[in-house]
Order: C-alpha cells, then structure tokens, then sequence
C-alpha cells in the first residue's frame, strides 16, 4: 500500500489516541471519515460512480459487452476487474487490489449472475468494472467497494431479443428505445471493511499515518445480512486469534451497518432524476 | 494472455476432454453418511497424514518437500543474497521474496508457464504468512528467495505450501521465530471438511442443503507463538461459523506440528551428525 513515513514520537501520539477511542482527526475507533458519492458521471458507461472518502477519490465505471460464457458454467456471466495506476510501484497494489475485488465478487450471490445470461452456452453480459484511483489516501478497499455498489446500482444494461432466421443462425436485436434497459439486483453485493490493529485497539478507515503505525489489517467483506463473503489478513505482522475474533465482529457491525444508509441515498439519487444537480470532479 | 515465446507452442485452442464428460457420469457425492470420499470424517479434526523430508536438493541453500494424501509440493530457499534494489529506502532489515508456482501438469486442466493472477495472489500471501516468523532484522540489506513449485494439486495448497516453506526456511539456517504451519478448511452447510482434496473444494453438495455458510478458509498459525499469520477466507459465512473454523485450523495446525518437528531434527541430524565421544 502507499506508505507515509512517520516519526517515533507521531506513532506514540497515534498508539495514545487510539487507546482512549480518540484519533488525529477527533474520530471514534470505529467512525468513518466523510463520504461523498456520485453516480452517472460519465455518459459512455453503462454505470458509473465517484466516491470520495475524506481525500480518497475513486471512480468506477461499468461497461457491460456480449460475449460467450466460460464453458465450465454455461449460464452465468462473468465479472472481469481491471485497474490503472499512474508512476511507479503501482503494479503490485493493483494486482493486490484486483485479486481481492475478484475474491469478493466472485461468490455466487452477491450479483445475480443467472439473470445476465443471453442466451446458454452461447452469449451472456460480460461486465468490465473499471477502477481508476484518483487519489490514495488510505482505505482504498471501503472506497472501492463502495464505489463498485454504486456503480453496480447504477448500471443499465440494454435488452436484447434472440431471433431465429430460416436457416438457424441467431440474430441479436437491440430494443431501438434507449430507456429499455435492465437493472441490476445489488442487495447481495458485499461492502468491504478494512480494520488496522493500532496497539492493542483497532480502527476502522484509517488514513495513511494510522496505517504506518499498525503491523497487520484485517480486510472484511459483508453483506447487508451480516454473512461475511471474504476475509483476508494483509500486511507483514502477526495477530492473536482472539484479536482476530473480535476484528471480525467489528467488521460485522460496522460493514452491515453501512449498507441501508447506502441503498436510501442511492435511492434518493435516483429519484431525483432530471432535477438533481451534477456535481462532477471539480465540485 | 501473455504469449510465450520461449517454448515451442502447441495449436492455439484446445480443450480438455473432461468438459465433454456426461454430468450423469459425475460421482453422485456421498450426501448423508459422514465418511469422506478418503476415509476421514465429515466435522472432526482430522487432517491427512504427510510425508515430509528436508534437503533434497543439494544446489539450494535449503529445501523441502511435502506431500498430503496426493498433494505434493517442493519448497527452495536461497539465500541471504545481497539486495538488488539499491533504492531500498529501508535497508534496516532484509526481504522476503516468495514465488509459488503450478506445474502445467498439476492440475485437472493443463496450465500455463507464465503465472497468472492467481498464482501472484497466492505468492502474495504465502509472504504475508512468512514475514512474521522470519527475523528479518538479522539479515540487513539482504533477500531470501523462497521458490514453491506445486507438483500435484489435490487440495490445500497454500497451507501445505506455507508449512514447506516454513520447513524449507529452517533447513536453510534463516532464524525465525517460529514454524509457520498451514491447515485449510472448507465449510459446507453445517459440516465442515477439514484439509480438503481437489474435489472436495471445487465441489458442492447441494443436497445438504442451504446457501448458508458455505465457504473455504486458509490459517497460517505460529503455535509456540500462538499468532495467526495469515488468514484467508472466501465464500458466505456467517461469522460464528468463520470464528469455529478458525479454532479448527488452529487445532489442525496443532496436530501437524510435533511431525514437522521430527522430520526437522532427523534432517538436522543427518547434515550435521552428533561426534562420537
């Protein structure tokens, strides 16, 4: 991850907060930073969205394309991730960031992959979600995949028809109305919590200076249920199993508690339809 | 996909001929009795015996090799070798750089040479389970090279590899603190299978029944220390089923680890003999 450096006495500061529940910025332990989201950014998606957590800024586009289906599954879709970084050292976090995004999603529920299928065996949606990070400040997995159910949310994917001619062959018809499209179900798609062990505490949404002080961080994907889809341990220290317990249980409350304000605002959004006022990157 | 220049490619498509397979032809996989295809039990802690022998191979500073049931892997070490980074801005302790690769051959499905994501994904966190238990800071401005070739894949792979990388480590004479060992788990319904074959972890019953808590998890797990070095988890769980299967593993990591023991002593004792009073 991008690293910061930091001093003795700063660490001793931060180690000090954190123990009382009190960080830099004046947060509790398990307090997020403030969360700007915007969807329909960009018009030559099929459904975009930018999220910009305290001076992280991530924006996502979706596109979604024919193609043929993976022959082990003949009727589900599948989810491709790809990442871009500018300058150096950017290779190894995005492969780091993609396995996991892949990890998450790839669950069988969490997107309904069986309605994206065309026609079996032969054509289905492949969904290219694109993530361009615009700025790193710590936390970049919450932004993400935040950002990726808003995208997610946002996606509208045409209707297609599959007509036989005389000899067999399968023509492909686009609907001509540009508003016949289907939506996505993304109540199952999962939120990821990232949890930094600073001391003997940890934190959720930690920003690049809490992240230098802690060894090891539990990433936590959960859906709105509670169930949890993916966990990994990052980072080159150790934890104890009963830390690791009560991280998970944090998790779980933090993650399942951000999804119902989430899914209202993404409503709210759309539903403003015509009359909302597009911010975009320079808002 | 990266092309290959340096083999002597075969015809662009080709497919496996399992995909033809009739599915009627599939095993109908034993639903309701508790034996596993191997013999173990379904829910209890019993790991498949392993076969481990340190020092094979005479070119690398330390090596070993391990086989479970029919997983075989063989771990190199080499090293400590000076950096090559010299824009290291922290030079106060060495590196760890881990390679885990597949044989084209180990699995079902022909692989490729050139690694793909997931092999990098695994590498990734075959050095996450190992940075902890290596004592970095006595090996200054140097790296230790950890290679893991995977010779049959049936299973549990980045558990077994950890443990061989662990022992492989400790053949080569790097200080550590303690043995890092890997057990995996894999969670169907209400049961779950301790140290999973291949067909095992790709499979699922359906029949025993639910979408709940269906998932795999990898522990990495320094028992002297009793620290989780790494942790890895994929599928729906609830987060009870996630906490009991982590104290499975442990206990799994348990039972693996006066084996490990006693094939590191054998092998110390044969490198170095003790003198004849």
């Amino acid at each position: 991850m991008a690293t910061v450096q930091v001093s003795e006495a700063e660490k001793v500061y931060i180690l000090h907060g954190v123990r009382d529940d009190l960080r830099v910025d004046g947060r509790g332990c398990e307090d997020y930073r403030h969360m700007e989201i915007e969807t329909d950014m960009v018009s030559n998606t099929d459904g975009s969205a930018k999220v910009t957590l305290g001076h992280t800024d991530v924006l996502v586009g979706v596109k979604a394309e024919m193609g043929k289906p993976r022959p082990m599954v003949p009727d589900e879709v599948h989810c491709c991730f790809a990442w871009k970084f500018e300058g150096r050292g950017g290779d190894e976090l995005g492969m780091e960031l993609s396995n996991t995004l892949y990890k998450v999603f790839n669950n069988r529920y969490s997107v309904d992959l069986k309605s994206l299928c065309i026609s079996r065996g032969e054509h289905c949606w492949v969904l290219y979600v694109d993530v361009l990070l615009l700025q790193c400040d710590g936390n970049l997995f919450d932004a993400i995949s935040v950002a990726i159910k808003a995208a997610l949310f946002n996606t509208k994917i045409p209707k297609v028809h599959i007509s036989e001619d005389e000899e067999g062959g399968k023509e492909i018809e686009l609907s001509d109305d540009p508003y016949d499209c289907m939506r996505l179900n993304v109540e199952n798609v999962p939120c990821i919590v990232t949890l930094c062990k600073v001391g003997h505490r940890h934190v959720v949404d930690a920003t690049l200076q809490e992240k230098a002080c802690s060894v090891a961080s539990l990433i936590i994907s959960v859906t709105h249920k509670g169930t949890v889809t993916c966990v990994r341990k990052v980072g080159g220290g150790s934890l104890d199993p009963e830390s690791i317990f009560e991280m998970t249980e944090t998790g779980k409350r933090v993650g399942k508690a951000l999804h119902a304000p989430l899914m209202e605002l993404l409503q709210e959004e759309e539903s403003l339809g015509k009359k909302r006022q597009k911010v975009g990157f320079l808002g | 996909m990266p092309t290959d220049t340096k083999r002597v490619r075969g015809p662009e498509v080709s497919q496996s001929p399992s995909l033809f397979l009739c599915k009627n032809a599939v095993k109908k996989s034993t639903a309701s009795n508790d034996a596993r295809v191997d013999g173990r039990q379904r829910g209890q802690v019993d790991v498949r015996s392993v076969f481990v022998r340190c020092g094979l191979i005479s070119q690398a500073k330390g090596s070993a090799y391990i086989e479970a049931g029919n997983t075989k892997l063989i771990c190199c070490v080499y090293g400590p070798r000076e950096t090559e980074r010299k824009d290291e801005t922290d030079m106060k302790s060495g590196r760890l750089i881990t390679d885990m690769r597949f044989a084209p051959f180990s699995c079902r499905e022909r692989g490729s040479w050139i690694q793909g994501s997931d092999e990098k994904d695994l590498s990734l966190m075959l050095l996450e389970s190992l940075r902890p238990g290596v004592c970095l800071q006595k090996y200054p401005r140097s790296q230790i090279e950890v290679n893991v070739m995977v010779l049959e894949n049936d299973g549990a792979v980045l558990a077994h590899a950890v443990t061989c990388a662990s022992m492989a480590l400790a053949d080569a004479g790097i200080e550590m603190y303690d043995l890092v060992l890997g057990c995996s788990i894999r969670q169907e319904g209400a049961t779950y299978l301790i140290d999973p074959t291949f067909l095992e972890e790709n499979g699922y019953n359906l029949a025993s029944g639910s979408r709940e808590n269906l998932g795999s998890l990898t522990v990495a797990f320094l028992p002297s220390l009793n620290q989780i070095s790494g942790l890895q988890s994929d599928g729906e769980m609830g987060e009870d089923t996630l906490t009991g299967d982590v104290r499975t593993c442990i206990e799994g990591c348990f039972k693996l680890y006066p084996v490990i023991q006693q094939a590191l002593s054998k092998a110390v004792r044969r490198k170095a003999p003790p003198s004849e009073s």
